[in-house]
Parts: structure tokens; C-alpha cells; sequence
């Protein structure tokens, strides 16, 4: 069984509620580690633009790239659920490691401000689902934008979209991750 | 220690209780007497909070909350403090404030609390009762995020509308096939994240959506189909030229015109010009708002056919120098296009309780007796009209002059109860100067804000999550029990324990001296003797108890027909696009019918040579006001900049990021620039609520919009920081 996210980018207005609900529920302190983040994607020029934002976690991946790059075991996929989790007390750290970070095609692992951070990540809230929740950027969501649960079950409901503005997908990892994707506007040249 | 109750998590069920105009249900996770997480309310159809909202554990925990009470040891304005106990602060207090009665009387002290504790035990209710038991205050009036759209809906309607703020209720957009958002951001200024959940729907339902504003904001980014850029202060001017365009097109609803309203002949030989000869064209708007001719006509069309229309004219363009008039002109459009809807706003009446829920008070005896003030409206009621009052936009201004300076009395103590208002009034160097002349000032707050810094005793107040609160509306349909989570940090208690403190020490022995859940129950029990109400403890497990089950919450859209309104309450019982009462007050600057009144500081003033930039100053979707600008998960996610359109920018030799000094004959800000493609060359924005951060030349590094600003209220008494005008250019070190 593999589980997904999928992420409706019309709804998706760039509050931030699902980064800072993440790292309230995790208690992630400030800084550069966030398991969830929200980037703007803005083209054209006055008076003809376009925006899109785009939320960003770990697509617990079929195929994770970040798996194979570890030196040590500490990044596992789960049997039962697919969902790609990290063992931070065996993880060497960003300074002495870091050979997950370069893997990854998305920017999933991440690290705190701190000496040799070790590796932290989405683990889509685990815990939650044994209690019949779904992970916290979705259930804090404002705009009903996100949703998670098994990809089977969410391409079903939502379709098989694979693409979204400012999304580079990728090949070699297939990303637990499906989209309704925002119309890019055609902007004059 | 057994660790299985330690690790034991309780959930308390709140509601946030922030300056956002938002009621999101809240979740707060405790583990012993810690607060550890904080959920949203996870029931269907239930508003999910904002990032402030989730952020909200680090308020609470901010290791620059103030825990104890201080009294001053440097000069007013210095941050120089020490601590003192609660006795000691309040024992000074009592003391000023029974010499300052004895010397001056009571109208020499000003009160004022902002909405940031809205709702019912530590509101400015509990601080009413406290004064006028005291003998009386000067009180506040106006809105300071609305009094330009209250002063035109009370001329026109009599009434306020639902929602002030928007003067929608969200289940409008749902059957609307047309919405144009005029100078409206919902995205970052929510009121509640139901706005722009129903914006998306309708959006998803097919409605075309129109953008009107500075800024090509991120509603304009996630709604809009169309932005149309408009220049600060050109609003009505262009709601004018466009009703102008559906008079002559012949596209007026005259039914609707002809059964609900009054005074459409004079309104249209206004805009034909048979009044001033000046005929209101989209040409003649365009020169005024910079919106090009054809988009005035087209949106003009669009809004007269493709109906239902919802004309969302927002608060921000009417915090202006003549705010009003531009309220006025959305009003007049939507009654000429038939699209105003009857159903969200004039019904139900606003009082169904006989109970009052709010703390009772004796009448304030500053306002006894004396006449209301000229721009006064009658459906308000006598004490809030009353030309005792102080407009609370004003306070710097009434502080310094006084009596001489036309104001009823000469101001001596000052209390602002969680209000940072020195940051978020116009000019704040201005507010330096007046709390230098006074004779005692108290802040209550819950950090040291900009305001609290020149306080002689800063009282520490404990956050919402700290105390028992209700939500218990004199509607009677929703009641909601704001529970405590945890015990208050340090010394800092809320602020009916503050009255209650204070009370026995000026003389006043019979306040209300129950503990706050006390009141709370004995306020439910009242109100359940009117309507069906469960038992106090399992209110406490509901958050947002709606009575009136029967009662769909939302619109779902089946009906869109205009419903019969009651008879309206002004002079004429229609609405009034020439409007009597404005008539009365007799000042060509409140013209009886919407008028456009060229503003000072527009692009035609001669200060435009030397500060040719016109300034707004927008809400940010990571603060509420002033509230939240120093919590650090909200402070990575953005940085406070000021945007300006890149081909000002680069005459200004200006690059993104550049530090640059934002300036006028006010103050001057440095801060970062925005260069962007999401501003209209000529405006730049910079978000207020940002704490001002003086160094010791008075150059605010903070960000602070109102260090800009003037202190000046439009003739209806709107508060106008959009309208400024100032340079901007590049820091050379």
C-alpha cells in the first residue's frame, strides 16, 4: 500500500496555516527545518502577471532516491503504508553526511541551524492516522486545499494529475503526489 | 512521578481571540499545566485558523511577555523599567487617578481598549463599568478599521449593514456570477477563513472575478480573472464614472431605484454634470484613478448585467481622506443596479436577548447632558454621539491640544488597555509628543510595545488562553465559552482581575467580584432562560454552540430573489442616495449625495513634487494589527518590506532588497525594498502593524507604515492612513 498527498493549487492562497500548524503540532523551533513549505511562483510584467503558490513536502516517494544514498539505514520506506520515515539518532548529520539532501530532487530532508544537524522530515503524521486523523497540514488547512491518504483512494476521487506550476516531477523517485493544478495564465510577451 | 499522567494530554476548547475579525474554533492541547500544541476545530464546516492562530502557543510562551508589573525610571519613552509589585502599581494608580479626578475632573481622563479582547468579561466593558463607577472618562468613538463605510451605511440605511467589514456575508458569493473585490484582500486580512473558502467555491461555480487594487494582491493572485490597478483616492471617482456609464447606457434598475431608494434624480444630475458642469465620464476617472477609460465602461456593463453581482467594496479604501464618499459611491451603485440583497444584512434584528450579556455599567456622567456632535448619527444612540467623546483616531491630536484646540477637555491621564496605539494610529511621532504632556499614563499589555514603553506603569496581561471568556452575542443564536487552558504566566492576570484589583482602592465597593468562570456561568444561566441552551459543562465541550439549529448556517444558492426589506429607519424609510441627515450637518465636505472631493496629499497637491509616491498601508497575513510581529515561526515566512513597482525602482537605482528610507515631513522608515511587478508604478505599500524601532535620531527600523501617516480623520470621521504621500530612495553607507 502507498499513501499520498494531493494538493489543489487553485485553493492553495499561500497562508502559510499548514507550515505553522506542522510546526506547532511536530514542535519544530524557528528556523530552516520545516516539513512543509509553501513557495510562490510569480511571472510576467505590470499590469499582466500571474501567481501561483505551491505547497512543498515529502511525497513519500515509490521509488525514494534518499533511501539508497544513506550511509548508515537510518531513511526507511514502510512496508505497511509506504510512508518514507527517518531514524535521527542513527543519521550522521548534515555536516558529516548530508548525501540525502543532495539525492532528493525535492528538498525534503531537513535540517535545523544547529552543528551537524541530524535529518528531520514530513512523515505524513504518522501518529495521527492510528488515532483516525489525517496529517496536520491537511486538517488545518483553511481552504479545504490538501487531502492524504492512500493514492489508490485519492486518484479515484481526485484524478491522476501528476503536474502543477512549479512542480518538476521525477521520473526515478515517482512522487506519492497528485495535483489539481492551477491554469497558467497566458501572459503577453 | 507517574509518567502515564504526564504525558496525559487535555483538550480545551477555545476561541481565538485575536484583532482579525476571524472566530476560529480552537483546540489547545495541555500536558500538566503546559500547553504543548493547539489543533483547529476539526468539525465539518467549522472555520480552520491562520497561521497566527496556530502560531499562537509562542504568544503565549514569548519569552518578551511581560510577567510583572513595572513601574518607569527613565523619561517617558526611554523603555526604562523596574520591577514592582502588584500592590505597589496599583496603589499608585488608584492614587493618580483620585488626584487627577480631584484636580481636573473626570473628562480628563481618556480610556481607550482596542478590539483585541472582543468579547464579553475582559472586554472594554469591564473597563467601562470600572470608569464610569469612577465618575466617568472621555470615551472613544469611531471605528477606526470602519467608520467610513459605518458613516455611509448610517446616512444611507440607518443601520449598519451584517458585516461591516465587507458589507457581504459569504454565502453571497456562492450565487453571485460576477464578484468584483474593490481595494479588498481577504487572503491576508481574512475576517474569518470562511471568506476565502466561499470565494474558491464560487470561484469553482463559475463566477468571474474582478480585482480592483494597488496591488496585485494574493486574493488577486488565487481569485481574481481579471486585476485592474487602481490609484489610492481615485475609488469613488471610478464607482462614479461607472454608474455614470450605466445611467446613459440606460442599464439602472429603475424598479428597484424607483421602490427602495430616494434622491437618484440629484445623484444623476451630479454625474451628468448639471451641478458642477464636470461630467463624470470614465475619461473624466480615469485622469483621477488611472484606470483606462474602456476597463471603467467594461466594468461598468459587466456589474449592470451579469446579475447577481456582489460589489465588495472593502474597508481599506475607506480608511482614506474622504473614506466615505467612496463608501457612499459603492452604496448608490448598488442600489441603481439593483444588486444590493436585502436578505445578509437587514435581517435578522440584531437583539433577540431581553438580557444584556455585557457588564452592566452606571451611565458615563462625562456625557451627560451634552450635545451630540455635528457629524453625529442618529440611529447610534445618544452616548456614543456625544460630543464628550473623542474620535479614537484623534487621540494624539486631542492629548496636545485640548481645550484650546476645540476638544471638550483638557487630557491629563491616559489608559490604553492592549491597544499599541502609538504604532497604529497616524503618525506616530506625533503620539511621542502627546504622551510627553501628560500628567499619568497606564498601559496594559502583554509586551512592551511602542505605546508601553512611554507608560509610568505597565500592567501585565495575561493572553486569552489564560482565563475564562464567552462569546454570548445579544443576537442570542450562537453562544461559545472561551475556556481557560492554563494558569496566567508569571504575575500577569487578565483584565477583569485588574478592574476588580483596582476598584476598592478609588472608592468603588460594589464591582463584580466573582471570579471570571463565575460570571460566566451566571451570564449562561440568563440566557438559557430565553433560549435552549445545554448545561455550563458541556457548553465547555462545544466551542461555538449554534442555538438555532434550525437554522441552515450557510446559503446554499437554490434562492438569489431580492427578499422585501423592512422599512428603513432614515427620515425618508428608503435608501438614501440623497441623504437627509448628511444634508443637516450642513458642511460641503459631507455632501447630502456621494460626492468626489479631490484629497490633500493626491498626486495634484504641490507636496507631490517632493514626495511623489503615494503610500498604502495594507494588513499582512502574518499579523493582526499590531498583534503577532514578534513571534519567531511567523517572522521567518516573511520579511517586513516596503513594495514599489520596478520602474520606480530603477529610477531610483533601486535593486530587491535594497535598504532604502521611506520618508516624509512626518518621519522616516528604513526598511528593505520590494521591487515588484505586483504594485501600480506610483504606489508603494508598506504593511502596518509592524513595531516601530526608533534609534536615537528617531529613524523607525521597524517598519512601523504610521511613522508616515497623518493624524487626521476624514469629515465622517474615517481614519485615512491611505492616504500619505511620501519619497522613497536607496540607503547609501
Amino acid at each position: 500500500m502507498q499513501y499520498g498527498i494531493y494538493i489543489d493549487q487553485n485553493r492553495c492562497m499561500g497562508c502559510f496555516a499548514c507550515v505553522v500548524a506542522c510546526k506547532d503540532w511536530h514542535d519544530v523551533p524557528a528556523g530552516p527545518a520545516s516539513w512543509i513549505k509553501v513557495k510562490t511562483i510569480e511571472k510576467g510584467k505590470y499590469p499582466d502577471l500571474f501567481v501561483a503558490f505551491l505547497p512543498g513536502t515529502c511525497y513519500h516517494c515509490a521509488k525514494p532516491t534518499c533511501i539508497p544514498a544513506c550511509p548508515v539505514n537510518a531513511i526507511t520506506k514502510r512496508e505497511a503504508d509506504g510512508i518514507v520515515t527517518v531514524d535521527r539518532e542513527a543519521c550522521l548529520g548534515k555536516d558529516k553526511c548530508g548525501l540525502c539532501l543532495e539525492a532528493c530532487p525535492f528538498g525534503a530532508p531537513q535540517f535545523g541551524s544547529e552543528e551537524n544537524a541530524t535529518m528531520q522530515k514530513c512523515d505524513l503524521c504518522l501518529e495521527r492516522w492510528s488515532e483516525g486523523k489525517k496529517p496536520v497540514c491537511v486538517s488545518s488547512c483553511p481552504m479545504y486545499a490538501l487531502d492524504a491518504g492512500p493514492l489508490k483512494e485519492l486518484i479515484e476521487k481526485y484524478g491522476n494529475n501528476r503536474d502543477a506550476v512549479g512542480f518538476e516531477s521525477s521520473e526515478v523517485c515517482a512522487p506519492s503526489v497528485i495535483f489539481k493544478s492551477k491554469k497558467n495564465r497566458n501572459l503577453s510577451p | 512521578m507517574d509518567t502515564k499522567t504526564d504525558n496525559h494530554e487535555e483538550i480545551i476548547r477555545t476561541i481565538c481571540n485575536s484583532h482579525c475579525g476571524g472566530n476560529c474554533e480552537m483546540k489547545v492541547h495541555v500536558r500538566g499545566s503546559k500547553i504543548v500544541r493547539i489543533e483547529p476545530d476539526d468539525r465539518e464546516g467549522r472555520p480552520r485558523m491562520c497561521a497566527r492562530g496556530y502560531a499562537y502557543r509562542q504568544r503565549v510562551y514569548a519569552t518578551d511577555r511581560l510577567l510583572y508589573p513595572l513601574k518607569r525610571t527613565g523619561v517617558r519613552g526611554s523603555g526604562e523599567f523596574s520591577r514592582i509589585s502588584w500592590d505597589e502599581a496599583l496603589d499608585t494608580i488608584a492614587r493618580e487617578m483620585n488626584r487627577v479626578k480631584s484636580t481636573y475632573g473626570n473628562a480628563a481622563f481618556l480610556h481607550f481598549c482596542s478590539m483585541c479582547d472582543p468579547y464579553t468579561l475582559h472586554s472594554v466593558g469591564v473597563f467601562h463599568r470600572l470608569l464610569c463607577q469612577f465618575g466617568g472618562y472621555t470615551a472613544p468613538w469611531g471605528f477606526i478599521s470602519n467608520e467610513g463605510a459605518a458613516f455611509s451605511a448610517g446616512i444611507t440605511y440607518s443601520t449598519y449593514r451584517r458585516n461591516l467589514e465587507t458589507e457581504h456575508s459569504p454565502d453571497e458569493y456562492l450565487t453571485s456570477k460576477l464578484i468584483i473585490m474593490w481595494s479588498w484582500n481577504p487572503v491576508d486580512t481574512e475576517q474569518g477563513t470562511t471568506t476565502p473558502f466561499h470565494l474558491a467555491r464560487a470561484k469553482e461555480n463559475g463566477a468571474r472575478i474582478i480585482c480592483v487594487d494597488p496591488r496585485y494582491t494574493d486574493s488577486a493572485a488565487t481569485f481574481a480573472d481579471q486585476w485592474v490597478p487602481i490609484r489610492p483616492g481615485g475609488d469613488a471617482a471610478a464607482l462614479m464614472a461607472m454608474a455614470y456609464v450605466i445611467i446613459s447606457e440606460n442599464l439602472h434598475d429603475k424598479l428597484f431605484i424607483e421602490k427602495y431608494t430616494t434622491g437618484f434624480e440629484k445623484y444623476r444630475d451630479y454625474l451628468f454634470g448639471l451641478e458642477d458642469g464636470v461630467i463624470k465620464t470614465p475619461s473624466w476617472a480615469e485622469k483621477i484613478c488611472g484606470i483606462p477609460a474602456a476597463t471603467i465602461t467594461q466594468l461598468a456593463r459587466e456589474y449592470a448585467t451579469k446579475k447577481p453581482a456582489t460589489l465588495t467594496t472593502s474597508i481599506a479604501a475607506g480608511r482614506s481622506s474622504f473614506g466615505e464618499q467612496y463608501h457612499r459611491a459603492a452604496a448608490a451603485l448598488e442600489s441603481i443596479t439593483g444588486n444590493l440583497l436585502f436578505r445578509n444584512w437587514q435581517s435578522p434584528p440584531s437583539k433577540n436577548l431581553k438580557f444584556n450579556t455585557q457588564i452592566p455599567s452606571p451611565p458615563n456622567k462625562v456625557e451627560i447632558g451634552v450635545p451630540p456632535r455635528r457629524n453625529a448619527l442618529p440611529f447610534r444612540g445618544t452616548s456614543v454621539n456625544s460630543s464628550a467623546r473623542v474620535n479614537v483616531s484623534l487621540f494624539s491630536d486631542a492629548i496636545l491640544k485640548g481645550k484650546e484646540g476645540g476638544y471638550p477637555a483638557d487630557y491629563k491621564f491616559l489608559w490604553l488597555s492592549n491597544t499599541n496605539y502609538m504604532n497604529q494610529l497616524g503618525d506616530v511621532n506625533k503620539a511621542a509628543k502627546a504622551f510627553q504632556k501628560l500628567e499619568f499614563m497606564l498601559v496594559t499589555e502583554q509586551f512592551m510595545t511602542a505605546t508601553a514603553r512611554f507608560a509610568d506603569i505597565v500592567l501585565p496581561v495575561c493572553t486569552f488562553l489564560e482565563r475564562t471568556d464567552l462569546m454570548a452575542p445579544r443576537t442570542g443564536r450562537v453562544l461559545g465559552i472561551l475556556n481557560k487552558a492554563i494558569d496566567p504566566i508569571g504575575e500577569s492576570r487578565s483584565q477583569l482581575q485588574i478592574c476588580q484589583a483596582l476598584a476598592p482602592r478609588i472608592g468603588i465597593n460594589d464591582f463584580p467580584d466573582q471570579p471570571d468562570e463565575q460570571l460566566a456561568r451566571n451570564i449562561v444561566e440568563q440566557v438559557s432562560k430565553e433560549v435552549p441552551l445545554p448545561e455550563y459543562d458541556t457548553l465547555k465541550t462545544c466551542g461555538i454552540f449554534r442555538v438555532m439549529t434550525d437554522e441552515p448556517q450557510e446559503n446554499t444558492g437554490k434562492k438569489n430573489e431580492i427578499r422585501e426589506p423592512q422599512p428603513f429607519t432614515t427620515p425618508s424609510g428608503k435608501i438614501e442616495i440623497y441623504s437627509s441627515v448628511a444634508a443637516k450637518m450642513n458642511d460641503p465636505l459631507i455632501p447630502a449625495i456621494p460626492k468626489y472631493i479631490e484629497s490633500w496629499e493626491s498626486l495634484n497637491d504641490p507636496l507631490a513634487k517632493k514626495y511623489p509616491l503615494q503610500l498604502i498601508t495594507p494588513h499582512y497575513k502574518l499579523r493582526a494589527h499590531s498583534q503577532f510581529d514578534n513571534l519567531p515561526w511567523l517572522r521567518e515566512l516573511l520579511t517586513q518590506k516596503v513594495s514599489i513597482n520596478s520602474i520606480d525602482a530603477a529610477s531610483r537605482g533601486v535593486i530587491n532588497g535594497d535598504m532604502v528610507k521611506v520618508f516624509n515631513d512626518r518621519g522616516e522608515v528604513r526598511i528593505p525594498a520590494d521591487v515588484t511587478e505586483r504594485i501600480m508604478p506610483g504606489v508603494v505599500a508598506l504593511p502596518q502593524g509592524a513595531w516601530f524601532k526608533p534609534d536615537k535620531d528617531g529613524i523607525d527600523y521597524g517598519g512601523c507604515a504610521n511613522v508616515l501617516t497623518k493624524n487626521v480623520t476624514s469629515p465622517g470621521g474615517a481614519f485615512s492612513p491611505n492616504t500619505a504621500l511620501v519619497q522613497i530612495e536607496k540607503v547609501v553607507d
